[in-house]
């Protein structure tokens, strides 16, 4: 455990600037969000307008304006949630320290500083585990603190149960590590860390095109259970509080499976020269 | 630190390494004795970083095996690099890290709490100054000295070492050979691959030399030595004419009065001859082991 909690601390100590200045990036993101709804004035009149923009367009938010109009202010903060820009920031975050972990680190000849240690392939795959799992809490609860100060500041018009921002950090922490877990098994693989970047994001980039056409073109329909976004619901955790089990269990899984293939991998390759 | 097992520090047994069809390292059967300073010779792709790397377990034989301490480097790694010391290329430490965190960082990896560290900064002369500072701000050289420090400073009993003393001026160079026959004397095993033969010569008292991925000859220095022919190099003290055959000897260069020859192995003929000359001076040197190290490579064409 002394050895995995060193290379952990290790890992994130040499990461932190990183880390600093893409979550200050989410942070912002999430506070502008209930100043920007303040600012079209009440509630009626952003409906409204949700009403003037094309089906395409609202089907990269993965929020409707029939669930905005029902649920009101936390229909409107789910956008905040399902935006591109949210999901580029969170991706960028949770591959970024899991490709620098382990790709990174075999490019760079660094593992070997470790390696040549008494100290076991499982031990240090687990020490970049740990350090996804935390950075995966972490974004959830800076991107929801986001939103909630943002709130404090603006007061926009709708009311808010500040419990069910809880749920909204569960499911966005699911999401966040079931990208860590693609992002540790594609890593556990690549020589080089651009290699598991690209990787990553192909899988993250397939799997949102599906989600996002399967809502416009019925052909694509059966596809889309097989999309990593379809198990991800922030108009339901912001409305009411809740996670639908399924969800929890499809995004679980993914993680866990790809957390445990990328160990079965990083323990039996060739550490590259 | 103690050692278990009773067994030879190092030992590899048919140990062979294939890349994409092609023996990167093959059927390497070699065993480096407790408390032995070995020197591991080739030269580039010959399969010496290889054969160290698959010692360390960074990766899996394609056959064979390799031991260190009786334990396999591969199936049980973690024990049997918990009494080695090895030097990373001073190019892979953390730029993001100061001096003291790479160190304190490695000692804890390793368990220990670096005993030989404050007289290893002393000796390669690294200041508390310089180990207040991140790595990305030192020199090649200044990174060569941490990592010969990260590597030893937890005093293993064996040490695997590739180019040490790459990047160092000549008194830090002699500084840290110093430290490693200290070591030597103090029972540790230490197994190092060097381009300076000179290096090798001062500190090895056996080497395995490598070619194409094979052992071509494995011996004491002394052996090597014994199996190699001298340079003679002979003043006459009146010309000696072209036509004369010299018995026993090569003749390399032949300048007027100056001979420079490779004396066989029986010396015999050879001085026989000379004893029916009037000789201004003759000096008969053994082989350095830059000749032997040459010998090899000239003798036999590589065929990759």
């Amino acid at each position: 455990m002394k050895a995995i909690l060193t290379l952990f601390v290790q890992l994130l100590r040499r990461s932190r600037g990183g880390l600093i200045a893409m979550t200050i990036g989410l942070f912002a993101f999430e506070f502008i969000q209930p100043v920007a709804i303040d600012a079209f004035g009440n509630l009626d009149q952003l409906i409204a307008i949700m009403d003037l923009i094309p089906k395409p367009f609202l089907a990269l938010m993965n929020v409707t304006p029939e669930v905005v109009e029902e649920v009101g202010l936390p229909g409107f903060l789910a956008l905040g949630f399902t935006h591109p820009v949210y999901h580029l920031l969170v991706s960028a975050i949770v591959i970024w320290i899991a490709a620098r972990g382990l790709a990174g680190e075999m490019e760079s000849g660094q593992v070997q500083v470790s390696m040549a240690r008494p100290v076991s392939r499982p031990q240090f795959y687990l020490a970049r585990v740990l350090a996804v799992v935390l950075v995966s809490l972490w974004v959830a609860v800076i991107a929801v603190l986001g939103n909630i100060v943002g709130i404090f500041f603006s007061q926009p018009d709708g009311g808010m149960n500040n419990w069910h921002f809880v749920a909204q950090g569960g499911t966005s922490m699911l999401l966040a590590l079931t990208i860590g877990g693609v992002a540790l098994l594609v890593s556990a693989r690549a020589d080089r860390m651009g290699q598991a970047v690209g990787w990553a994001a192909a899988f993250l980039i397939i799997s949102y095109v599906i989600d996002y056409f399967a809502t416009l073109w019925s052909v694509l329909e059966p596809l889309q259970p097989f999309s990593i976004f379809n198990y991800y619901d922030p108009p339901t955790a912001l409305a009411h509080g809740t996670i639908p089990i399924t969800n929890v269990i499809v995004l679980g899984a993914v993680s866990i499976v790809c957390g445990i293939a990328g160990m079965l991998i990083f323990e039996r390759r060739d550490l590259p020269n | 630190m103690s050692s278990s097992g009773a067994g030879p520090a190092i030992q590899t047994t048919g140990l062979t390494k294939t890349y994409a069809g092609v023996d990167a390292l093959s059927d390497l059967t070699l065993t480096v004795e407790r408390g032995a300073l070995y020197g591991f010779l080739g030269p580039n792709g010959a399969g010496k970083t290889t054969t160290i790397r698959l010692l360390m377990g960074f990766i899996k034989p394609t056959r064979g095996s390799s031991r260190m301490f009786e334990r396999d480097t591969w199936t049980d790694g973690v024990r049997a690099r918990s009494q080695v010391g090895y030097l990373v290329q001073a190019e892979s430490l953390f730029p993001e890290l100061t001096g003291a965190d790479q160190l304190a960082f490695a000692a804890t990896l390793s368990d220990s709490k670096a005993p030989l560290q404050a007289r290893l900064l002393d000796a390669l002369e690294l200041s508390q100054t310089a180990l207040d500072r991140k790595l990305k701000t030192y020199s090649k050289g200044m990174r060569q000295k941490l990592a010969l420090i990260a590597a030893t400073q937890h005093d293993p009993e064996l040490l695997i070492l590739d180019e040490p003393t790459d990047g160092l001026d000549p008194l830090i160079q002699r500084a840290f050979e110093a430290h490693l026959l200290d070591r030597h004397a103090a029972g540790r095993t230490i197994f190092m691959s060097s381009h300076d033969l000179g290096e090798v010569d001062r500190l090895c008292q056996r080497v395995a030399i490598v070619r194409d991925g094979k052992l071509v000859q494995e011996d004491s220095i002394d052996g090597l030595r014994a199996q190699h022919r001298r340079r003679a190099d002979v003043v006459f003290a009146h010309p000696l004419g072209d036509r004369i055959a010299i018995p026993g000897a090569e003749v390399l260069q032949r300048d007027g009065q100056t001979l420079s020859l490779l004396v066989d192995l029986d010396p015999n003929p050879f001085l026989a001859f000379l004893a029916q000359w009037q000789i201004e001076s003759v000096t008969i040197a053994p082989p350095s082991l830059n000749d032997i190290f040459a010998g090899f490579y000239q003798s036999e064409p590589s065929n990759r």
